[in-house]
């Protein structure tokens, strides 16, 4: 009986103590601008928020099953629709930031029925072309959104200083990543990883397998297209080519490296594979190398990405504590 | 009249070079089950080889052209398949992130050593052909008749070698080829590398044709894979009908839209087909 109240409380501990962890790291965040003069290295924080959102909202997706290699795109609907909004009917950010997301997550529902037809590759197929359609309809339209010459003039949210965007694209962090973990940790969470897993059983118990991989893709859209639409009203410059089939691609590659079986691989992915190149922007040109150093080294080294190393490291402290010899640990 | 000869040219010009280039990865998909993204990148790799030895080197164009698909085919067979795609074969994602690798190592390098401005390889045959009173580029021509040429050389070498065979049944069966024999890993080292040599070439006669440039490449991925899928995963005939339809859209739609609606056609045809028949036109369920 004592044992079994004992592990509780080691258990409440457990509980208690990662909270703890990510409410001090939040107020370290929030006290940086204060010890950290440099616009620079503000804007490279904002940045790395900016993907990390991205990142996990892409990895909300990908638990249903369905590996998006258009997710750039669904972020430029986001980010176009609120400037253009902006710009030509002249709404305040605070209106068109939200309209921007809800209307990238209608896309998204609308697109999702047909294409939760396709299973695996194929749905990975067409979100690729969807991502470089998108692309295209923009080109198509160039007299709205300034084609290749990107769109220009967008009203920025805050007038002057980099510092209330610090803390706005913070505060979006934050919201995103509760919203999107307490959307994995719940029933939903659940029927996407078993649909994930095999749609036929999924189906057999009564999860309603297109119902949820749409509502998978909507919510990814939606976290995705506030990101953007907010970013717009950052840059005020939404440039063709920072939407293109390669961002998307980056998006994922971010998210494997970091670990796509972890809430925190993307988090981890983003802040290694954007941070740390910048770290050697002196090399100029060559910085892509550093680039692909870390990612040949993830992918031949760690198979499950970086926190899958430290899921493995973890394991193996446990079992040396408990005296086990183990053979192979994933 | 000249432009509907035009027409017909330009659209057998285009339809030719996307389906060599397509064939490499559609080899890739069907041969050895992965998602090799870093072809349109090997792609300009070849036209910038070609451009390297005709100009520096001062060869003869006709060798360095030769010179450049050995070289990639080479680099394609022994090193891509062995130490790339092997350890990976199978994980869609891993091999994701690999080809990323490759495409911004190959990137970057030929942004450092050829620098961003937009390069043109100069023409084979530079001669204007007169028929009547229609004119047209001899160098046109001429790349049509190479890619029939090797086109026909390779349906050939699949269906009548033993080689092409053992490819076709790794294709259809990874693991009864396995069992019947077959060397799986080596054939393929041989599709990848022969993958590589084509678009070697189509990457130098596109870079005579139109222009190289270091991110030619991303443009000619995005077509492949939309003649593939078009065409359907595993199904060689399948990237000729599919290469034909996305010629002739490219070629005939700039005369009436511009090229941004054309584009998004031929975008929304591949949509349309993986919605309503994802296995392609003569594609298997994977």
């Amino acid at each position: 009986m004592q044992n079994f109240q004992q592990n509780l409380s080691l258990a409440c501990r457990d509980k208690i103590k990662q909270p703890v962890i990510y409410c001090v790291l939040v107020i370290i965040l929030s006290l940086l601008p204060i010890v950290i003069k440099s616009t620079y290295v503000i804007q490279i924080f904002i940045i790395v928020f900016v993907y990390i959102i991205a990142t996990s909202s892409l990895r909300t997706i990908a638990t249903s099953g369905q590996v998006s290699l258009g997710h750039a795109g669904f972020m430029s609907i986001g980010a176009y629709s609120a400037g253009i909004m902006s710009k030509l009917l002249g709404w305040a950010p605070w209106i068109t930031i939200p309209l921007g997301a809800i209307a990238t997550s209608a896309i998204a529902i609308l697109v999702g029925y047909p294409f939760s037809r396709l299973r695996s590759i194929y749905f990975s197929m067409i979100s690729l072309f969807f991502g470089v359609a998108i692309l295209s309809i923009n080109s198509v339209f160039a007299e709205y959104t300034g084609g290749s010459y990107g769109l220009t003039g967008i009203p920025p949210m805050f007038i002057g200083s980099k510092i209330p965007y610090y803390y706005y694209f913070l505060g979006l962090t934050v919201f995103s990543l509760l919203f999107l973990y307490r959307i994995e940790s719940c029933r939903i969470g659940m029927s996407f990883k078993a649909i994930a897993q095999s749609p036929q059983v999924a189906s057999s118990i009564g999860i309603n397998e297109s119902g949820y991989r749409v509502l998978a893709l909507a919510v990814g859209c939606f976290i995705v297209g506030l990101v953007g639409a907010s970013y717009a009203h950052y840059n005020t410059v939404l440039s063709h080519s920072s939407f293109n089939f390669l961002a998307s691609i980056y998006l994922l590659v971010y998210m494997i490296v970091g670990g796509i079986q972890s809430f925190g691989g993307p988090i981890i992915g983003v802040v290694i594979l954007v941070w740390v190149p910048e770290l050697f922007r002196d090399l100029k040109e060559f910085t892509p190398y550093i680039f692909v150093a870390i990612i040949l080294v993830v992918v031949y080294v760690m198979p499950k990405g970086i926190t899958g190393l430290f899921e493995r490291v973890k394991l193996w402290i446990k079992m040396r504590r408990e005296g086990k010899v183990i053979t192979h640990a994933s | 009249m000249e432009t509907a000869v035009n027409l017909v040219i330009n659209s057998l010009v285009l339809s030719s070079m996307y389906i060599l280039v397509a064939l490499g990865f559609a080899f890739a998909i069907s041969i050895m089950g992965i998602f090799n993204f870093a072809h349109g990148a090997l792609y300009m790799v070849g036209g910038y080889i070609c451009y390297q030895l005709a100009g520096s080197f001062g060869l003869n164009q006709w060798l360095s052209l030769v010179l450049a698909a050995i070289i990639l085919g080479s680099f394609g067979g022994f090193f891509l398949e062995r130490y790339c795609f092997r350890p990976f074969s199978g994980d869609l994602n891993r091999t994701i992130v690999i080809s990323v690798a490759i495409i911004l190592l190959i990137e970057t390098t030929a942004n450092i050593l050829f620098g961003v401005h937009v390069q043109s390889i100069p023409p084979y045959i530079s001669e204007i052909l007169k028929i009547g009173t229609i004119s047209i580029s001899a160098d046109r021509i001429l790349t049509i008749i190479i890619g029939v040429f090797l086109l026909s050389t390779l349906a050939f070498f699949i269906r009548w070698s033993k080689t092409g065979q053992q490819m076709l049944a790794v294709s259809q069966e990874p693991e009864g080829a396995i069992l019947q024999g077959i060397r799986t890993h080596r054939i393929s080292a041989i599709a990848l590398a022969i993958g590589c040599a084509l678009a070697a070439v189509a990457g130098s006669l596109m870079g005579s044709l139109f222009e190289l440039s270091a991110f030619m490449g991303d443009y000619m991925l995005i077509k492949s894979i939309q003649l593939v899928i078009l065409g359907g995963i595993g199904s060689i005939s399948g990237v000729l009908v599919g290469g034909l339809i996305i010629g002739i859209i490219d070629a005939s739609l700039p005369l009436l839209t511009n090229a941004a609606v054309t584009e998004f056609v031929g975008l929304m045809i591949v949509i349309a087909i993986l919605v309503f028949r994802p296995q392609g036109f003569f594609g298997r369920e994977v």
